[in-house]
């Protein structure tokens, strides 16, 4: 039986829950939803929510559920909500990821979830043969006029623009290196943040090097040996490619500044503060839609307003209060329109 | 421009040129024998990737990386035999084999990836080795003497690998059966013995390749080689099926992925420039490899499964 | 052993193959010091018999003993251990091997590490003195000549100590100066007690150089004679079993006008090497000129260039006086020409193409054929039977697939829809070469027949049998040029080998 509460009821419970777990995991008392300072040694893996809907769901993504980075922060969203989709991961060949869409539409599952953006092209293919099938794409910031696709996007320069800031408080006017991935999406997004970031706060242009890949770890592992051959004091990265990156920074310890999952995981030593995508607040709002028997039709932001952006500052690295702090400060700036971080 | 020329910046250059072109090095070696017999081997790719997770598994498992050398041999002896019973004992078509034995590659070592490990943890990189003396001359030695020990085995089989296929028994063999197998058959060389052998060699080199890919990156991940196997194939190719220029393709393809990187990283190539940048190393090495090696025509028999009737 | 017992004996041999009996209960025998001919041919089933011997095959039915022993050869391997040696008739060389590995290969256990090379090359010059088979052992095989090469053959079956020795059609690439070189050393190995095979198709060869002949056709002996007791007239007539006329009758002709002309043709060959060089030819309306010489001489880019298929660096070609240098294919038709090319599957006819589309593949502009902008099938099935009927083209049907038929029938199928143009100058590319003597006479007949009508006939050919056979002068290509042309009554074997081979 399909329970409908009222909108505004639902969303609060779900913020309330979030917090609540965030709450409960740091054990410090997150001022506002956008930062939240773990405990050192604290699990940061994502507990099972309760459920919030009765529809079926299934996810096609391009790298592996568990990467730590772009795919697991939808699998980790999922599960906030109670969610356990079906699967189809590391489907980094597209033709494969189509086929997997609409096997899932076929079988008649409620919500197929295509996430990458380079899915696009298919579900546009897919989508207007299965109209009463819901489709969420992302990350995307249109529907391409589809009226059963929902698209959702991260401002991740806003993320971006609070590491830059505090790599640029920890550096002293030393050289940052940015591993990026491809020239494209939100990694350009997050990239020009932490430039913007770094460099109000102070800092010299970070240099950035777009490797060309998303997966390519071992171009991700030289490009970051070749920020610190330049003598880099702070290593960012974004993409999964970037587990290479961050062993480099661990080597040679420098700091690294994560974006799309929590990635202390990696080097609980080293991230001093990962961006971490909450796409539940979206879905959240989807879902309602959907129920409501509204199949699609709008891209939606997370962003640090409405709580789908978080900075999550590890507690093991350290960090000075009075930059943590700042960063706070900086956070509500941007919540509150002040700071322009694009 | 200027800033490129800095000595550190030249020596960390050259440096990662050499530990990128390693595992090509080391796949392209090995196929260049399996070539040389005949055989074309586009599962190359997939061997790496279970190479590469066993030799990472190992170490995860047990910290040791020898142990995780070896396994990555292993696994790429065992996935020879396997190439070896399709192709030579079941006279399967050599492209559509490879093919299957990189999906299986591919999706495999994904599995056990993620149901032995899940998410990505970082393991001891190969230590590097210094070599004594060489690796005090300024400058140089950082370049070329402190790397691990796997990129010194990679060169030093460039001219093991050509003295085998020139000089040994096996090599004369191997060459004899690539080129007109009914010859070599009809002088009592055992065809189907010869391809064996070096299907073995190139597939436990590639196996090697994939466990010197992880251990020197000290992780692994979902098609941690992303299409190495099949740069290494074309390098074999546009090496002319020599293993010195094969060497040459692939520091060649290290040096300019290398210099690119930093390029970039010094704002030498501007940013909106990353995707002519990232195909350059393929470009450069190919064209070079055109220009430079001698245009020999390869192996006659490459492909051709062979039967007496 | 006792001179009565032969070194090799084949007895009721029997090999089927799906379809074919290329080997019926045949019987065959060698003695020491003897060369014993096996002529018949292409496909009678020569090659099939001799690699059961060498255990590429095995028989169906029948023994093989040697020295009088039964013998059981399963393999190469152990062919070779009971020293008998094959050079086969697609050389089996590693070309990019040198001379000493090609010897060495199988020698060795793979096991052992290195070969022992040293000791093999000089074993060859040993060899290589003994016999006057002359090699330079440290040379990759490639940069050999193709006599050279088939003296590494040899050489490595007496390497392996052979006694008898089989040579598959070794002739059919060798200039007539090789043939005689080769002669001269298979004769100093019968003096040494060897014992040969000898295949071949060429009548002249079998009586010059055999003991005993014996011959096959469809896999069946249908001969066995001495060369003392028999001549060419007779071993082909056991070859084809029935009566052929080898050479056809040139009654005398008038010529008439030059119809070709080629002047001072230059022509690049696929190498980006001068093919042809400085070429000059005319050739009457009937008169048949003929060119020999061994292939790769030029004559190929030639005929190409005649036919509108390769671009010409200089130099003029004109068809009954008309300009027609570095025109198309189809102006060149337009101006007279038919054109029966050397590759006659790849260039000569369409093998998915059925008998009947072949027919029309140059007329299929004309307007006979096509009716209300479609082709007409009747018309075309009137004028294919038609051809197929006057050309004794042996088909199933008119739409059996062109590629199976046999190359004297293909081949037959082309002169028809060639010579049923009308044309004034034929260029005939090796117009018989892998034709059954039956067709290939009744192609030189056509040939000899066109000439009567006055047409230019101009035919390229490696075999010297042929160019004597049709030619009224006789030009000999060597190293892209004509190096000289023979009237036919001054023309000898001799002294057209000899051109053959650059002395004039
Ligand atoms: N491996 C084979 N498979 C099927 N048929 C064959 C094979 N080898 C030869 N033949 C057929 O056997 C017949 C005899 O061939 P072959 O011995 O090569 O003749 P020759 O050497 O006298 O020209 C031909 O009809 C040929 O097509
Ligand atoms: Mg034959």
């Amino acid at each position: 039986m399909n329970i409908h509460r009222p909108h505004r009821l639902r969303r609060l419970f779900a913020l309330l829950f979030a917090t609540a777990l965030v709450a409960a995991a740091c054990g410090s008392d997150g001022d506002s939803g956008a930062t939240a300072t773990s405990e050192c040694g604290t699990d940061t893996s994502v507990a099972m929510g309760d459920s919030v809907t009765d529809l079926t769901f299934a996810l096609v993504a391009p790298s592996a559920k568990d990467d730590l980075a772009f795919t697991q922060s939808m699998v980790d969203s999922l599960t906030r909500l109670g969610i356990e989709p079906q699967i189809t991961d590391g489907t980094f060949i597209v033709e494969e990821a189509a086929a997997a869409i609409r096997g899932y539409a076929e079988e008649g599952v409620d919500v197929v979830i295509a996430h990458g953006t380079q899915y696009g092209g298919s579900l546009a293919e897919i989508a207007p043969d299965f109209p009463d099938t819901s489709f969420i794409w992302g990350t995307a910031t249109d529907t391409q006029g589809l009226d059963n696709v929902f698209a959702y996007y991260p401002e991740a320069d806003q993320g971006g623009y609070v590491n830059g800031w505090i790599a640029a408080e920890m550096t002293d006017g030393a050289a940052m290196g940015v591993v990026g991935p491809v020239e494209a999406g939100d990694a350009v997004a997050y990239v020009n943040g932490f430039i913007a970031g770094a460099t109000a706060n102070g800092a010299p242009a970070p240099s950035v090097v777009y490797t060309g890949s998303f997966s390519d770890v071992a171009l991700a592992t030289e490009t970051a040996q070749a920020h610190v051959d330049n003598g880099a004091q702070v290593l960012t990265g974004t993409s999964q490619s970037t587990v290479g990156a961050v062993n480099v920074a661990a080597a040679n310890d420098i700091p690294w500044f994560g974006t799309q999952s929590n990635q202390e995981a990696w080097s609980t030593d080293l991230v001093v503060a990962s961006q971490v995508y909450h796409w539940d607040v979206v879905l959240d709002d989807m879902i309602e839609s959907i129920e409501g028997g509204t199949l699609g039709g709008e891209a939606m932001a997370i962003t640090l307003q409405n709580g789908g952006l978080v900075i999550e500052i590890n507690g093991c690295y350290g960090l000075d209060d009075s930059v943590v702090d700042g960063a706070e400060g900086i956070i509500a700036e941007i919540i509150d329109g002040t700071i322009d971080p694009t | 421009m200027s800033d490129f020329f800095t000595l550190t910046v030249l020596v960390g250059t050259l440096a990662s040129g050499i530990r990128t072109a390693m595992p090509y090095l080391l796949a392209a070696l090995g196929e260049t024998v399996g070539q040389r017999s005949g055989v074309l081997n586009l599962g190359v790719d997939g061997v790496m990737l279970l190479g590469a997770f066993g030799g990472y598994y190992t170490v995860l498992q047990t910290e040791n990386h020898w142990l995780g050398v070896l396994v990555g041999l292993a696994i790429g002896l065992g996935m020879g035999l396997v190439y070896a019973l399709v192709t030579i004992v079941f006279h399967a078509e050599q492209g559509i084999s490879g093919i299957g034995i990189f999906l299986f590659g591919l999706g495999f070592s994904d599995l056990l990836f993620q149901e032995l490990v899940g998410t990505p943890r970082p393991i001891k990189p190969l230590p590097k080795v210094e070599i004594p003396l060489l690796a005090d001359i300024p400058h140089l030695g950082p370049a070329f003497f402190q790397h691990n020990l796997l990129t010194y085995v990679a060169f030093a089989l460039v001219p093991l690998t050509t003295w085998m296929l020139m000089k040994t028994t096996f090599g004369m063999n191997v060459r004899a059966v690539g080129e007109n197998p009914q010859a070599a058959d009809s002088l009592g060389v055992s065809v189907a013995q010869t391809r064996m052998g070096a299907i073995l060699f190139g597939n436990t080199m590639a196996g090697l390749a994939g466990a010197g890919l992880s251990l020197q990156l000290a992780i692994f991940q979902h098609n941690l080689t992303n299409g190495l196997g099949f740069i290494a194939v074309a390098l074999v190719y546009f090496g002319a099926w020599r293993p010195r220029w094969v060497l040459a393709g692939a520091l060649l393809y290290g040096m300019v992925t290398a210099t690119r990187l930093r390029w970039q990283s010094l704002d030498i190539i501007p940013r909106g420039a990353s995707d002519v940048a990232a195909m350059a190393p393929a470009i450069i090495t190919i064209l070079a490899l055109v220009l430079l090696a001698s245009r020999v025509r390869g192996p006659a028999a490459l492909t051709k499964p062979f039967s007496r009737h | 052993m006792t001179t009565s017992t032969p070194l090799l004996e084949l007895r009721g041999i029997t090999k089927r193959f799906p379809g074919v009996l290329a080997n019926d209960d045949v019987s065959f025998d060698v003695r020491t010091g003897e060369v014993h001919a096996l002529l018949g041919e292409n496909g009678a089933g020569k090659s099939t018999l001799m690699k059961i011997l060498f255990g590429l095959y095995q028989a169906d039915e029948g023994q093989i003993m040697l020295r009088g022993e039964e013998a059981t050869i399963t393999s190469p391997t152990s062919a070779i251990e009971q020293r008998v040696g094959m050079v086969h008739q697609h050389f089996m060389l590693v070309p990019t091997l040198t001379v000493v590995e090609n010897v060495a290969l199988g020698l060795h256990d793979a096991r052992k590490l290195r070969p022992d090379l040293d000791a093999v090359g000089a074993r060859i010059r040993e060899i290589s003195e003994e016999y006057g088979l002359e090699v330079d052992p440290d040379i990759d095989v490639w940069k050999l000549s193709v006599g050279e090469r088939q003296r590494v053959e040899i050489i490595k079956a007496l390497y392996r100590d052979a006694e008898l020795l089989v040579l598959d059609e070794p002739t059919a690439v060798l200039t007539p100066q090789e043939v005689d070189d080769l002669f001269v050393i298979l004769r100093q190995l019968t003096a040494a007690g060897t014992g040969i095979v000898f295949i071949s198709h060429k009548l002249h060869e079998v009586l010059a150089l055999s003991d005993r002949i014996t011959v096959l056709r469809n896999g069946r002996v249908t001969g066995r004679t001495v060369p003392a007791e028999t001549d060419r007239q007779q071993l082909a007539e056991m070859m084809v079993g029935r009566e052929v006329d080898l050479a056809p009758d040139r009654p005398i002709v008038e010529t008439g006008p030059v119809r070709l002309s080629v002047s001072g043709l230059h022509v690049t060959g696929d190498r980006g090497t001068p093919a042809v060089v400085d070429v000059d030819l005319d050739v009457r309306g009937g008169e048949i000129l003929g060119i020999a010489g061994v292939s790769g001489n030029g004559q190929r880019e030639l005929a190409e260039a005649i036919a509108g298929l390769r671009q010409l660096d200089r130099g003029s070609i004109s068809i009954d006086g008309a300009d027609t240098t570095g025109v198309t294919p189809g102006m060149a038709r337009a101006a007279g020409l038919s054109y029966v090319p050397e590759e006659r599957m790849k260039d000569g006819a369409v093998g998915e193409f059925d008998v009947a589309e072949n027919l029309l593949l140059v007329d299929h502009g004309d307007s006979r054929f096509i009716r209300n902008g479609l082709f007409d099938r009747d018309q075309i099935e009137t004028h294919a039977a038609r051809l197929v009927e006057e050309y004794a083209v042996k088909t199933p049907t008119l739409h059996t697939p062109t590629s199976s038929l046999s190359g004297g029938n293909i081949q037959k199928l082309i002169m028809a829809r060639e010579l049923d143009s009308d044309p004034l100058v034929i260029l005939a590319a090796q117009p018989t070469r892998g034709v059954d003597i039956g067709a290939a006479e009744y192609i030189h007949r056509r040939l000899v027949e066109q000439r009567g009508e006055g047409v230019a006939v101009l035919v390229i050919s490696e075999d010297l049998d042929e160019v004597f056979a049709l030619s009224d002068r006789i030009a000999v290509m060597f190293d892209g040029a004509v190096v000289k042309i023979f009237d036919r009554a001054d023309a000898t074997r001799e002294s057209v080998g000899l051109a053959m081979t650059g002395v004039v």
